[in-house]
């Protein structure tokens, strides 16, 4: 026995090697296979495989969307010139930075074949073209094409079907434009950048960019479109992009790319996109709320181990390193768990989105990885933080005294941390502080509503229950003795079955949105060029035919010349140009028309509807926007020689995505019904009636059809995507909204087993207890539901009309859903728990408690 | 020599009604090898005067000294390897760590203090205390006093001078208690360990050499015996 001094004994004791690692690593081994950090790991697993999957996912959707998107401009940016040609210096400096280009001119002109002549879009382009997607082109008109390789040739030519209709051509026809004459080698049966203007009705004549010179078309003064198509991966573009915008002519050139909106994707992408970023945000939110939840309940399941190692002489490090080693390994075990499953998860998605969307999605790089490690450590250390500060602050006087528990640490710095990691993870997660900011501090102040308001219910519920039977009775004194842990635990559901019925919410209104704007029998043809003597019979015809049609609107080809008198820009031509005062024009021809009625499907913002007789125009609003018109100002028209001025009467909201003519400008119809005009309409055909098309239209020959049925196809693919991407991640949000249950669950008991142990030794049956805890989550469950609904009515409408211009809407469904769902989980996960405790002995449970 | 030597050594804690002295001034002293029982009445402060020589707390006033170590001079991380290199306890309710097995309990002293061979001392102590066949047992899979048995196995690994019971006996019934009192004695016999014992089971401190009987935080009989 030694009888040292305590410096030796310290010295001594500072000598040897502790065995602090095979301690921590014996109790996560054990604690593991008891299963008492599952709910810990699943929380951090989930956090790390929802943040993985979810963000592979959404680059891989969003790269796989963009890619689909560029198609419909052949490229992923595209140059568009007017008048001059651009710098040979930018193109040698496209492909320095590895971005691939191709030309494309385009303008009007006339063919002549077989004695006949036709308004034709000559389009003229060089090798590579197109740089995204792919021409298609068939041996007959007017039938389903194969992708093409390659270009017309030499001295030949690809057209669209309506112009072999409109001059009776043959494949091998002879094709005169300008001074040049072609063989007609093709049928051009889809261009990838067809587009989405209806008013370039004319067919197209495909050339190639080599023989447009000789067609001695382009002569000073022509008008044409010179674009110059670029395509490469995201970050040379971005560099050449760069260097090329600041140089770049803002009234003759526009540098256009996929998102620039005039894709009727573009606004379903975008809310797509915002959803899956909030979506995997409240996943993130949820998950680390798990894990708070599990940690708490983990350092407390510890505080007896804590007490007992530092009483047999554990030094105060010896047992910070042993818990510090314990939450890493569990943290980097949970983490592998959450990558593995969020790779296995992603990739049968990923695959299950391709087989149905038909083509492959490409691959991310690491940064989704990464961000999925610190997600998972910075949830498992940050949340686990104070519990463990708090866990190794336990006396070791608690072996005698066991009411003991660690003290001198500020309850608020928990709240500091927790808040300040889960705003972290938003501004990682969402790259906007401001987002974050918005997001976290509406989540505060809800999360106080909800605190104040579950402990009013709590009150409330009590005096209910007094009246009902034993197991009520004792349900509702347990929930009024624990006031204040329940409504603890009540911000945890009720925030859990609110995400959870957020989530919900939002996927079924925005695929209600998309599947609204895209019906089964949205229109699939549009019908232009429409003699304005025909417009009557063909009304006719749609009538009789049963064919679901829009108005024929009447166009007049017109320009904007000035706005209150002052000139608008496109007015005058860059030479022209001086200091003197110019507006902001549309910069080209509009499509001009009148109508007595608001149009289907347009809204009005400001102002009234034409009266009868009055004399105005009504302008759609993104371009009152951007122009800024408002109502009362006096807009100046050319149409063809006469010049006319008239007042604003109303601005329009017109939506974009549905496939019908849409308008700029609608006069009221007294003013331009003398014009010469022609007319257009949208229709749909069934797929079963496509073989009909020529003979309803052979009474109008000068007519022409556009099909869209390629560009709705495309829209509703992409839409399918995107709400297989919504389901997907809505999964996600309530598997981390269930383990909060679970954990919440599983801590509140852990609270009560005390008391139900004494209810039990004391002779109360197990049935009794049973239903008393089943109940007592039954009401707290229902009242978490409420709360739960009411929030997230409040949220919806926020997020509605704040986030995704939509519509904001009611869900009186949810206001069953909520309570029932909160009460019926809630309970079961409280049954099911205490169910497992009942049937232990008496006298095992007493033993477990000490 | 005295081994466990305590000068006027008090104890108040702060309730709401004001400073509440829970020990009075007490001295008293232990020689080693020596078995001692406190014993009183449930709040007579056994507990605290063993807290107190324990160094689990520190008194309010006066002197403890253990083996020529004054525990007022110490941190708390000194009193920790003080009692990692001197002190064993065995507990009332056991407090064995659930998610250790029971050799795994009795090797955790050892491994703190970095013994190399934690595990042959604690096969060996299980043995001896009848549960060679349970070393991977959870405590919760062992009877109370299997757990007990584990518990005095944990306390003698570090074949440490002094022994602290609380109420050891406190949470069994008469004829498992009588067993493990049984096993208490025999290894402290073995090791010539000084034990200071906890209990309000007269019988148990009939068996002691000396009795400490406290009343109302008061030290009833002198302390030289």
């Amino acid at each position: 026995m030694g009888n040292g001094t305590h410096q030796e004994t310290a010295q001594v004791a500072g000598q040897k090697q502790s065995n602090w690692h095979k301690i921590s690593w014996r109790l996560l081994k054990h604690e593991l296979r008891r299963g008492e950090l599952t709910i810990m790991a699943a929380a951090v697993a989930l956090a790390v495989c929802a943040v993985l999957s979810l963000s592979v996912f959404s680059e891989r959707l969003q790269l796989g969307l963009m890619e689909r998107s560029a198609e419909f401009l052949a490229a992923d940016r595209v140059l568009r010139s007017r008048g001059d040609e651009i710098p040979t210096e930018w193109l040698t400096r496209a492909q320095a930075e590895n971005v691939a280009s191709a030309r494309r001119v385009t303008f009007n002109s006339m063919a002549f074949a077989n004695g006949e002549l036709a308004l034709v879009d000559v389009k003229a382009v060089s090798d590579g073209y197109p740089l995204r997607g792919n021409l298609e082109t068939a041996e007959e008109p007017f039938i389903q094409g194969e992708v093409a390789e390659g270009l017309p040739g030499p001295g030949e030519t690809w057209v669209q079907s309506t112009l072999f209709q409109q001059l009776g051509l043959a494949l091998g026809d002879r094709l005169e434009v300008g001074e040049s004459e072609f063989v007609v080698t093709r049928v051009l049966s889809r261009e990838p950048d067809a587009g989405f203007n209806v008013f370039a009705d004319s067919p197209t004549v495909l050339i190639h960019f080599d023989e447009l010179a000789a067609t001695a078309l382009i002569q000073p003064g022509s008008r044409v479109n010179y674009n110059y198509l670029f395509a490469g991966n995201p970050a040379d573009l971005e560099r050449f992009e760069n260097w090329l915008l600041p140089q770049l002519d803002e009234v003759t050139q526009r540098w256009r790319n996929v998102q620039d909106g005039d894709s009727p994707l573009s606004a379903a992408l975008e809310r797509a996109e915002r959803f899956m970023l909030l979506a995997s945000l409240l996943g993130v939110v949820l998950a680390a709320t798990a894990v708070a939840v599990a940690a708490q309940r983990y350092a407390q399941r510890n505080f007896d181990a804590v007490a007992v190692m530092k009483t047999l002489g554990g030094r105060k490090s010896q047992v910070g390193k042993i818990f510090t080693l314990h939450l890493l390994l569990l943290t980097s075990a949970s983490i592998v768990v959450g990558l593995l499953l969020g790779i296995g998860l992603q990739a049968s998605v990923v695959g299950w989105v391709s087989g149905a969307l038909g083509y492959d999605l490409p691959a991310t790089g690491s940064g989704p990885y990464l961000l999925a490690i610190a997600t998972g450590l910075l949830c498992a250390l940050m949340f686990s933080l104070y519990p463990l500060l708090r866990l190794l602050k336990v006396p070791p006087l608690r072996v005698l005294r066991r009411d003991l528990t660690a003290s001198g640490l500020a309850r608020w710095l928990h709240w500091v941390i927790s808040g300040g990691t889960i705003f972290l993870l938003m501004v990682i997660y969402s790259g906007s502080a401001m987002l974050s900011l918005a997001l976290f501090a509406g989540g505060l102040l809800a999360m106080l509503l909800l605190l104040a308001v579950s402990r009013l219910f709590i009150r409330a519920s009590r005096q209910a229950g007094m009246q009902a039977g034993s197991s009520w009775r004792l349900a509702m004194a347990g929930l009024q003795r624990r006031a204040k842990e329940n409504s603890m635990q009540m911000l945890s559901f009720s925030v859990a079955i609110m995400l959870f019925l957020l989530v919900l919410a939002l996927r079924h209104e925005l695929l209600e949105d998309w599947r609204g704007q895209l019906p089964a029998d949205a229109p699939n043809y549009f019908v232009v060029n429409v003699a304005s003597q025909q417009a009557e019979p063909m009304q006719a015809m749609f009538d009789r035919e049963n064919l679901s049609a829009t108005t024929l609107y009447p166009i007049v080809p017109g320009r904007l010349t000035a706005i209150n008198g002052t000139l608008v820009r496109d007015a005058v031509s860059k030479e022209e140009r001086d200091d003197s005062e110019y507006r902001e024009g549309f910069g080209r021809e509009l499509q001009l028309t009148w109508q007595a009625d608001l149009p289907e499907e347009n809204t009005l913002r400001e102002g009234e509807w034409f009266a009868e007789g009055e004399s105005g125009v009504s302008v759609e609003s993104q371009v009152a926007d951007r122009i800024g018109i408002n109502i009362g100002d006096e807009l100046t028209f050319l149409i063809g020689a006469d010049e006319f001025t008239v007042p604003v009467s109303n601005i329009r909201n017109v939506d974009w995505n549905t496939m019908q003519p849409n308008f700029y400008m609608v006069f009221s119809p007294n003013l331009i019904e003398n014009m010469p005009a022609t007319y257009i309409a949208s229709f749909h055909l069934p797929e079963e009636r496509q073989p009909e098309l020529y003979q309803l239209f052979r009474d109008f020959p000068q007519a022409s059809l556009i099909d869209v049925d390629d560009i709705l196809q495309q829209v509703r693919d992409v839409i399918s995507h995107v709400s297989l991407a919504v389901t997907f991640v809505m999964v996600l949000v309530i598997g981390a909204g269930a383990l909060v249950l679970v954990a919440q669950v599983q801590a509140s008991l852990e609270e009560r087993e005390q008391e139900l142990v004494i209810l039990r030794t004391l002779g109360a049956k197990s049935a009794l207890l049973t239903r008393a805890i089943t109940y007592e989550f039954v009401v707290l469950g229902a009242l978490a539901g409420v709360i739960a609904t009411i929030a997230m009515e409040l949220s919806i409408f926020m997020l509605q009309t704040q986030v995704f211009n939509m519509d904001p809407s009611i869900h009186l469904r949810f206001w069953i859903l909520g309570p029932l769902v909160g009460a019926g989980i809630v309970a079961l996960l409280g049954w099911s728990v205490c169910w497992r405790l009942m049937r232990q002995q008496t006298g095992n449970l007493i033993r477990q408690l000490n | 020599m005295a081994l466990i030597e305590a000068s006027s050594v008090s104890r108040n804690v702060a309730t709401t009604a004001g400073e509440l002295q829970i020990l009075s001034p007490l001295s008293l002293s232990i020689d080693a090898g020596e078995v001692v029982a406190i014993v009183g009445t449930s709040g007579s402060g056994k507990s605290t005067l063993l807290s107190l020589l324990a160094g689990l707390d520190l008194p309010t006033t006066g002197d403890i000294v253990i083996d020529n170590v004054k525990l007022n001079d110490l941190d708390e991380e000194q009193r920790a390897i003080l009692r990692g290199e001197k002190i064993g306890f065995i507990f009332q309710s056991f407090l064995l760590i659930q998610s250790l097995t029971a050799l795994e309990n009795v090797m955790l002293p050892a491994e703190l203090a970095g013994s190399r061979d934690a595990e042959k001392q604690a096969r060996e102590l299980l043995e001896k205390v009848g549960l060679g066949d349970r070393t991977t047992h959870y405590p919760n899979q062992l009877s109370g006093g299997e757990q007990q048995r584990v518990a005095i196995a944990r306390a003698f690994i570090g074949q440490p001078q002094i022994l602290f019971a609380d109420e050891p006996t406190g949470n069994l019934d008469s004829a498992t208690g009588a067993k493990v009192e049984a096993l208490l004695f025999e290894l402290n016999r073995e090791y010539g360990t000084t034990l200071v014992m906890v209990t309000h089971d007269d019988e148990l401190a009939a068996r002691c050499d000396r009795i400490l009987r406290l009343s109302a935080g008061k030290l009833l009989e002198p302390s030289d015996g």
